[in-house]
């Protein structure tokens, strides 16, 4: 993988140059990204925000997680799942599976992600094809966030009804991964960063991709993801990507982000992305506030998840005594969160999706 | 050719008859009231859904078929939109049916999500099969005028090449090869995708398309339902603007053969 380094510093002439350009690339995302932008924040939203609307109108697509696990074997530092933190380790069995999924069906989603930690022997892909086999009859969309698989295992989910798959790089400085994933199959960074990849040869519909902003310098993180993102459409084109920038929250072992990401940062990322990428879904979770993720509904941001729990289940019955993987920080019903949309002129939507499309094979 | 003005100016797709030449999309409003608002104030007839936004009466509060099927003298038009290839439109169009009960079927299938434009080769299998079933079916399709010729003989009932990509609001790119498959076209042309202004669906009318299929525009339009009455107003000024039969291009190219300077040395007395 190649990666575009602006040969000098990006000046204010260079950001309205992007600003004003109509076949935005790297270099656009580039001077977007640059120091020079954050003076340009007001520009960047409007453009932001005209692009969003007219890719995307006036609609937030909505999707909800599912942790059906949280066994790890890995030892991410920044992780609430890692396998020296203090956690009550479990994991959901069929019948739990069931009652969760129906708990999230009565909250009108239609658009579930199924996540646990490392592969384990009591959370293998057999036991998440199972989870996929269950939410593809209760769900439309289902996607899976977890460890990087083979393409016939990819293949094997994606027959069981799974049409999208996240997985993050986290960064991409080859330097830093190695000093934050200490142990375990994710300290492999190449086997991750080629997951996608062979998830989109399995013929999944969508792929997510992102960063773990905290973890390195934000800039070169973000301008290699467009790299990895940009490389990987042109490879697989008939799979869509999305991405998200998960900031990092706090955590059990009470890990501090070496590299930390403000909010303004946070949202020129957004709006740099959505500028380059004006037809590419950007998500946004739980793990930021309110006031922010009000904000930047519509702006930018098209599709959202609410009431999350990161607890291994969580939405049916008593609270799982697990601590989670992190803290969320909007803790609004879906009925709220979706109240703050429509009074912000924008429609909630569930279904966004349909199972038809999936299996109907190739000709 | 005369045309009388003054009788009903209608057109007709599959066998149904449609006075208005605004079809509409009914994705990206923000809310369902201002959806049937737009699509009221339109005038629209014929209406396009996706298939997948309809909930198959598990009845979300984004299902759209129920504020649809409120709006009177509506024929839906379910779409297929998601899908990558034939197989799969092919069973959107038949679940489509199953949950409107039209007919009609607007067959999509862009399988790259950085532009969503038509794959000719699935769209015709699709077309072709789902034609044979008896579906009333729109595809939409590149402005390409053979494949617009494979898509009539294949039993379709209109073509809907695109003005430019979808949501791209690039407008009637395409004129050149719209002219040509609207001159040659035995079945109504209805230009799909593109236009952002009034002035382009105008244009198209004038250009001799029977329709326009409008969203984006009107979905992301400051005002959607105020946008939908400018379109409708446009929409009829381009086809009132076809009948009475535009000036001929070229009036410098007239005035040139009134005194023939380039041919003059032909003339039997030129020396």
């Amino acid at each position: 993988m190649t990666v575009t380094t602006p040969a000098r510093p990006s000046t204010a002439e260079d950001v309205e140059r992007a600003l004003a350009c109509d076949d935005p690339g790297a270099s656009t995302l580039a001077a977007l990204l640059s120091p020079a932008a954050s003076t340009y924040l007001e520009e960047m939203a409007q453009r932001a925000l005209a692009l969003t609307r007219r890719h995307f109108g006036r609609t937030v697509s909505l999707y909800t997680p599912l942790y059906l696990a949280n066994h790890c074997s890995n030892g991410c530092e920044y992780c609430g799942f890692a396998s020296d933190r203090p956690q009550r380790r479990h994991r959901l069995e069929p019948a739990d599976m069931v009652r969760e999924m129906d708990a999230l069906n009565d909250l009108g989603f239609e658009d579930l992600l199924l996540l646990t930690g490392e592969r384990t022997q009591l959370a293998d892909v057999g036991f998440l094809r199972k989870g996929v086999l269950l939410a593809a009859e209760r769900f439309h969309h289902v996607g899976v966030e977890t460890f990087p698989m083979t393409t016939p295992e990819y293949a094997r989910l994606a027959d069981a009804g799974c049409s999208g798959v996240t997985i993050y790089q986290e960064t991409y400085d080859p330097v830093l991964y190695d000093r934050f994933h200490r142990w375990g199959p994710k300290k492999d960074y190449r086997d991750r960063l080629e997951a996608p990849a062979r998830a989109m040869a399995a013929e999944m519909r969508t792929v997510g991709l992102g960063v773990l902003l905290g973890l390195a310098d934000p800039i070169p993180d973000a301008l290699r993801l467009f790299q990895h993102a940009s490389d990987l459409r042109k490879r697989y084109w008939r799979s869509g990507i999305a991405l998200s920038f998960p900031r990092i929250r706090p955590e059990p072992g009470g890990f501090s982000p070496p590299f930390p990401v403000d909010k303004a940062m946070l949202a020129r990322i957004v709006f740099a992305f959505r500028i380059v990428l004006p037809d590419v879904p950007l998500l946004l979770s739980t793990r930021e506030l309110p006031a922010f993720r009000d904000a930047m509904a519509g702006l930018g941001i098209t599709k959202m998840s609410a009431g999350s729990r990161t607890t291994v289940g969580g939405y049916s019955g008593e609270k799982p005594d697990d601590a989670g993987q992190f803290q969320v920080s909007d803790e609004r019903g879906v009925p709220e969160f979706c109240a703050m949309l429509r009074e912000r002129g924008l429609e909630p939507i569930f279904k966004n999706w349909d199972r038809i499309f999936q299996g109907a094979g190739n000709g | 050719m005369e045309v009388p003005v003054t009788v009903e100016d209608s057109w007709n797709a599959g066998g149904h008859r449609f006075s208005s030449r605004l079809l509409m999309g009914t994705g990206k409003f923000r809310d369902a009231k201002t959806m049937a608002d737009a699509i009221r104030t339109s005038g629209a007839q014929l209406v396009t859904v996706a298939l997948r936004r309809l909930a198959g009466g598990s009845g979300g509060t984004d299902d759209l078929l129920g504020p649809l099927l409120e709006l009177p003298g509506i024929t839906l038009m379910p779409n297929t939109s998601g899908a990558r290839n034939a197989a799969e439109a092919i069973r959107a169009a038949r679940l489509g049916r199953e949950l409107s009960g039209s007919p009609f079927v607007k067959v999509e299938i862009h399988p790259d999500p950085r532009h969503l434009m038509p794959d000719p080769i699935e769209t015709f299998e699709a077309a072709r099969v789902l034609a044979s079933e008896g579906f009333a079916v729109m595809p939409y399709m590149p402005a390409d005028p053979v494949l617009a010729r494979r898509l009539e003989d294949a039993g379709c009932a209109s073509l809907m090449p695109l003005g430019s990509p979808i949501g791209s609001g690039r407008g009637l790119a395409t004129a050149g090869m719209l002219r040509i498959i609207v001159r040659d076209a035995r079945i109504p042309v209805i230009v799909d995708a593109g236009i952002r202004a009034p002035s382009e669906a105008a244009a198209a009318l004038e250009m001799g398309c029977e329709a326009v299929l409008v969203n984006s525009a009107v979905a992301a339009a400051g005002d959607p339902v105020a946008m939908a009455a400018a379109f409708a107003r446009a929409v009829a000024a381009g086809r009132d603007a076809f009948l009475a039969g535009l000036m001929p291009r070229g009036a410098d190219a007239a005035m040139a053969s009134a005194t023939s300077p380039l041919t003059a040395f032909l003339s039997p007395v030129s020396p």
